[in-house]
């Protein structure tokens, strides 16, 4: 054993002896018995899904597919990106990074864990290369090609994001390799990759092994790159990354998320170069909300990126979605766009310091600034549930909206409208969001059959959507029973949105 | 003669069962400048939060403008507190923080380009807040506290981060606030910053 890793065994030695326990043979036990019970459950499910994968599918399908596996694979690859990938624990970064260690064996315990995520990542991604594609024959080469694919994929991307950590020039390949997924995602929906797509579902398996194995063999070039270039990754690179973990690991374990959005938002802030502008001479409640609309324009890009995902449940349409995931995905989206307009709301909720200073009224405050994530969910959501209605038409045989748009008579071209008229709901709901407590682990836990259930955190993650449902259940009974006239759910609608919003203004202005 | 602006009469607050303020009254005119003044845990920001209406009196009675303090829209449009660093509203710069205090406020003491000079931000008004160091934050606070109009300042060690050429021009600029009618009541380790105030203790029963 050499002298440098002994020390770092020695450190890690010296930490478990004062940590936690040590694993004992229960633990050992328990933790293999656990996996074999995991196995035995999912085995039979799990060889059913893959045996229903046999025989050719839809290109249509196939397409929306893939450009759903380019997205995922793109989101992985950013995530990556953002969390570091490689990274210490809070306490191993302050203690042990800045010491004579040997920096490769103290950060081979990351780059095992990295292993371990690239392969997880993998295996799903192959498993839905194989949904996507289908299987004419021999689904089980079939089945090890997609994996050796995915697997190489997923570990190959982690390698550049790693290197990117590295050197910045790899970090240039990462962002191309991003861009690309993201044009073949387009190009996939687009139709354009349908021949592309027939002729690789149906290449004989010479033709598969040969990609798989120049997959594999490019991955395995990176991976090994990668891991010769870990003790190079700069010190500064590291501790950031490393800070940010920390913040992360204290944010679940005190389980509140809230405080992951502050920190990604202020190291974003802290970065950019900004030029103060005039503040609008508006009323003092507008002028105060007036915050969120300038930071938005402030963020072009992601404007563009936001409404660009208005297009997802099109997708997800066409890759086959039943009418209940295609409505959920329009609400929860529309949710989630409406609370990038309530930064304000939440850094009052959280610290309510500078609202005071300011002093304007709670009613007042909420009330504007209900505005700008009632547009925002109500222009996304409108443009989703028109992106649905084109989309559909391509693929009859998928029961959706626009079965019945195509159809029906007055009123049923107006589902924009109705995703119009939801925007005011869910602005309560995303205030409402920004507005919550953190997590109440007072709470009782429920214990079921299945494991002990905490209360605290599932009443924290239904606070905000409870409202968004109520307040929009007119348009998710529209969407789940398609209605040949929409009229009536309008007006129901317009109603519903309108009462919700103006009954939580007035609620919890009232509340101190 | 007029109405004091705060009085408090045997004020007692206890924390975790520890008794941090007692007996303690207390009157402070229109136009006053008050140093609460004592060791570290003598209870001065706690005497600053209970005149905030942020920290309840186990016993006694606390009077702001006449009545007990109320954390609403019509108390926070006379009251100015700074306490801690706020969480400032991310995506905006450290001059847009003074915009919109200055927006939001019909008729603010300054303009926002006087603020910007009178707390030396001039060349760091395009940063964002927490871009500034911790002495330019502490100055943007001050700032925004003077600039939106008050009658009644609470200030918590404003010295806090604060070169000695600033706290002696923090001196004159709240002489300035006091000399408009305004009330300055702040609790403070700096002896230049309690020299031109009277000086009170909360330790001091009945000070």
């Amino acid at each position: 054993m050499s002298g440098p890793e002994a020390s770092v065994r020695t450190v890690r030695a010296y930490l478990r002896s004062r940590g936690r326990a040590p694993a004992t043979m229960i633990d050992r036990y328990a933790a293999v018995f656990g996996l074999a019970m995991i196995a035995a459950v999912l085995g039979h499910p799990l060889s059913g899904l893959l045996t229903g994968l046999a025989g050719p599918i839809d290109p249509v399908r196939a397409g929306a597919g893939a450009a759903l596996l380019a997205l995922a694979v793109a989101g992985f690859l950013a995530a990556a990106r953002a969390a570091g990938p490689v990274l210490l624990p809070a306490a191993d970064a302050s203690w042990l990074l800045l010491s004579p260690l040997n920096r490769r064996h103290l950060l081979g315990r990351t780059a095992r864990a990295l292993g371990v995520i690239a392969l997880v990542a993998g295996v799903l991604l192959g498993v839905g290369l194989l949904a996507v594609l289908g299987a004419p024959d021999q689904l089980g080469w079939r089945l090890v090609g997609a994996l050796v694919l995915g697997v190489s994929a997923t570990a190959g991307g982690l390698a550049l994001a790693v290197l990117g950590q590295v050197s910045p020039s790899w970090q240039i390949w990462l962002t191309g390799a991003m861009a690309a997924l993201l044009v073949l995602a387009v190009v996939a929906m687009s139709g354009q990759l349908r021949t592309v797509m027939t002729i690789a579902a149906s290449a004989p398996l010479t033709a598969l092994a040969a990609a798989a194995s120049g997959a594999a063999m490019l991955s395995a070039l990176l991976v090994r790159r990668a891991w010769t270039s870990l003790d190079r990754i700069p010190t500064r690179t590291l501790a950031n990354a490393s800070t940010r973990a920390g913040h992360v690991a204290r944010a679940t374990v005190s389980l509140d998320p809230g405080a992951l959005t502050w920190i990604a938002e202020d190291n974003r802030w802290r970065a950019r170069r900004l030029a103060s502008r005039r503040w609008p001479s508006l009323p003092a409640p507008f002028a105060l909300a007036w915050h969120d609309w300038r930071k938005l324009a402030r963020t072009p890009g992601r404007l563009a990126a936001v409404a660009a995902t208005a297009a997802l449940p099109a997708v997800l349409a066409q890759a086959g979605g039943p009418p209940g995931a295609l409505g959920a995905a329009v609400l929860a989206g529309a949710l989630a766009v409406a609370s990038l307009g309530t930064s304000g709301a939440r850094r009052d909720a959280d610290n309510p310091a500078l609202a005071r200073l300011i002093g304007v009224g709670r009613r007042p405050a909420l009330a504007a600034r209900a505005a700008l994530p009632a547009l925002l969910a109500g222009v996304w959501a409108a443009t989703a549930l028109t992106a649905l209605t084109l989309a559909v038409p391509a693929t009859p045989q998928t029961a959706t909206v626009a079965t019945v748009t195509a159809t029906a008579t007055a009123g049923a071209g107006a589902w924009w409208v109705l995703g119009l008229l939801a925007g005011p709901a869910l602005a309560a709901a995303a205030l409402r969001m920004a507005g919550r407590a953190p997590v109440d682990h007072s709470m009782p836990v429920l214990d079921t059959p299945g494991g002990a259930i905490p209360t605290g955190p599932l009443f924290w993650a239904a606070t905000g959507p409870d409202l968004a449902l109520l307040g929009c259940l007119p348009t998710a009974i529209a969407l789940l029973t398609q209605p040949a006239v929409l009229t009536p759910f309008l007006i129901a609608q317009a109603v519903m949105g309108a009462v919700v919003l103006m009954g939580y203004v007035w609620r919890t202005g009232r509340m101190r | 003669m007029h109405d004091p602006i705060i009085t408090t009469d045997n004020l007692m607050v206890e924390l975790g069962g520890n008794p941090v303020l007692r007996n303690l009254r207390l009157t402070v005119s229109p136009g006053e400048i008050v140093a609460v003044v004592g060791p570290n845990g003598s209870g001065k920001s706690t005497l600053l939060r209970c005149l905030a209406g942020l920290q309840p009196a186990t016993s006694g009675e606390i009077r702001v403008f006449g009545e007990p303090p109320a954390d609403d829209a019509a108390f926070w449009g006379r009251v100015a507190l700074l306490a801690d660093e706020p969480a400032w509203y991310p995506g905006l710069t450290a001059r847009e923080h003074l915009e919109l205090m200055g927006a939001v406020h019909a008729r603010p003491r300054m303009t926002v380009d006087a603020a910007m000079e009178a707390f030396a931000l001039t060349e760091r008004g395009d940063a964002p807040p927490l871009n500034l160091s911790t002495g330019q934050r502490q100055r943007l606070c001050l700032a925004a506290a003077l600039l939106r109009p008050s009658t009644l300042l609470l200030l918590d060690e404003p010295e806090r981060g604060l070169d000695a050429a600033f706290r002696d021009r923090l001196t004159g600029l709240l002489a300035a606030y006091a000399d408009e009618g305004g009330t300055v009541v702040m609790a403070t380790h700096d002896e230049g910053l309690a020299a031109g105030a009277r000086q009170i203790s909360p330790a001091g029963v009945g000070a």
